[in-house]
């Protein structure tokens, strides 16, 4: 019963996507900027490249929705982005890094047996396939490289990530809280200032307006007012 | 089958399953490693003396359902993307002009750009068009693979995440300022059990901080 109510449903999803499909116009890379361009990112950019490409992304887009997030408290906001923020930065550069070595050390022992010296040497060469080429032993590297590196992030997200997160975040969280202080020193001197200006000029009308005297901060914050 | 042999297949069914798709690569092995991510994060509460078993019984079912909607969400949206570069690239649909032009000597014009059109089955590839359209198609995929990977982790992530834990903290909070009477006076063994259980619930929330980030 379930197959006879999903089949025309199937049915009818394909001939509308092949509707969509076929009725879109065709495109024709001619040899240019990007057709090369198309074609050299297939053959350089791997994991560790993505990887930073994903994290750089992230840094433009993450730590503002969470900034923006109108659904929980300012002071949530301000940790979340910090630690959003923090989180990014050590899981890119350990990413990153992890990834890249990873695929190098691969690179040694994936040279063809005919030149090997050692047999480790051609470890992970695919031996049974009849026909390889260059560009797919390359991407063949970075497959291999990239599986051993998840292997190897098993210690490292214990052993650097989640220790570097801490303590960015704890850092972020002091730079923020030391801004927004010194922010509010500032909002607080505003009125005062303008408010010395106005008195001095009242009692000193030859006095010009960009006369500004110095104000004790501490003392208007302590409830004594401006000198 | 001695253990070398073994070895040996593994990396030339490796070769020949990612040799011309990085995006199919970075897919499985970023949904991997979202995997092993989150089991990272379990097991580091599973291991910390400072939870308490009864923190566990509730932090751990949270991480899990975490982990699932990053997993899901990485692998479905990147996947769509990976799949929908893969039908252009398979179709001809967006192809380069050498490799259009081979098709076209060869009497595939019409066959060209169309929903069931496969130039890897339906054409014999060979020499330089097939470089051409294996580069051309690996290049795709990767770019393809890339903008949804930004798409799924960089943005419906973490909106999809946020949504959730601000659901979570104000639920949370409204349980803490508001306990049932039975647990705020709890009289009966079962009332006493319940009050326990939300006491751990309470301290496990507040520990834990307020939003998953």
């Amino acid at each position: 019963m379930s197959n006879l109510s999903v089949k025309p449903f199937s049915s009818f999803a394909r001939r509308t996507a092949k509707w969509v499909f076929d009725s879109l116009p065709s495109m024709e890379l001619k040899k240019g900027k990007v057709l090369n361009g198309i074609k050299w990112a297939g053959q350089h950019i791997s994991s560790p490249q993505n990887r930073v490409i994903l994290g750089a992304t992230a840094l433009m887009s993450q730590p503002f929705i969470d900034l923006y997030n109108k659904r929980v408290d300012e002071e949530t906001r301000k940790v979340s982005a910090a630690r959003t923020t923090a989180k990014i930065i050590a899981g890119t550069t350990t990413g990153f890094l992890v990834r890249y070595y990873a695929i190098k050390a691969v690179e040694k022992f994936t040279q063809n047996p005919i030149k090997a010296e050692k047999a480790i040497e051609s470890f992970f060469f695919p031996k049974g396939i009849a026909h390889t080429t260059v560009k797919g032993l390359q991407q063949h590297k970075f497959t291999i490289g990239t599986f051993l590196s998840l292997g190897i992030m098993l210690f490292t997200n214990f052993a650097i990530d989640a220790p570097l997160t801490k303590y960015l975040t704890n850092h972020f969280v002091k730079r923020i809280n030391e801004h927004e202080k010194n922010k509010l020193d500032k909002e607080i001197a505003k009125p005062v200032l303008s408010l010395n200006a106005e008195k001095n000029n009242l009692v000193n009308n030859s006095m010009t307006s960009s006369y500004i005297p110095r104000v004790s901060i501490e003392k208007f914050k302590n409830g004594k007012g401006a000198e | 089958m001695s253990k070398a042999k073994a070895a040996l297949s593994i990396w030339d069914k490796i070769y020949a399953k990612y040799q011309t798709d990085a995006g199919k690569m970075l897919i499985h092995t970023g949904t991997i490693g979202w995997i092993m991510s989150s089991m990272a994060q379990i097991a580091a509460i599973m291991m910390n003396d400072k939870v308490s078993k009864e923190q566990k019984m509730f932090l751990i079912p949270q991480e899990f359902m975490d982990a699932c909607v990053n997993i899901l969400s990485f692998y479905f949206v990147t996947r769509s993307f990976t799949g929908i570069a893969d039908k252009l690239a398979k179709t001809g649909k967006w192809i380069p002009s050498d490799v259009k032009n081979h098709l076209i000597k060869n009497g595939f014009k019409d066959l060209i750009g169309k929903f069931d059109f496969n130039i890897l089955k339906d054409v014999k590839l060979k020499g330089a068009p097939l470089r051409s359209f294996e580069l051309h198609k690996n290049g795709l995929g990767l770019i393809a693979t890339t903008i949804g990977s930004i798409i799924s982790c960089n943005i419906i992530t973490p909106i999809l995440r946020n949504r959730y834990a601000a659901e979570r903290q104000q639920t949370n909070i409204a349980r803490m300022n508001n306990p049932s009477p039975s647990i705020q006076n709890p009289q009966t063994p079962r009332d006493r059990a319940k009050a326990a259980i939300h006491h751990t619930y309470m301290q496990a929330f507040m520990n834990r901080g307020n939003l998953k980030v």
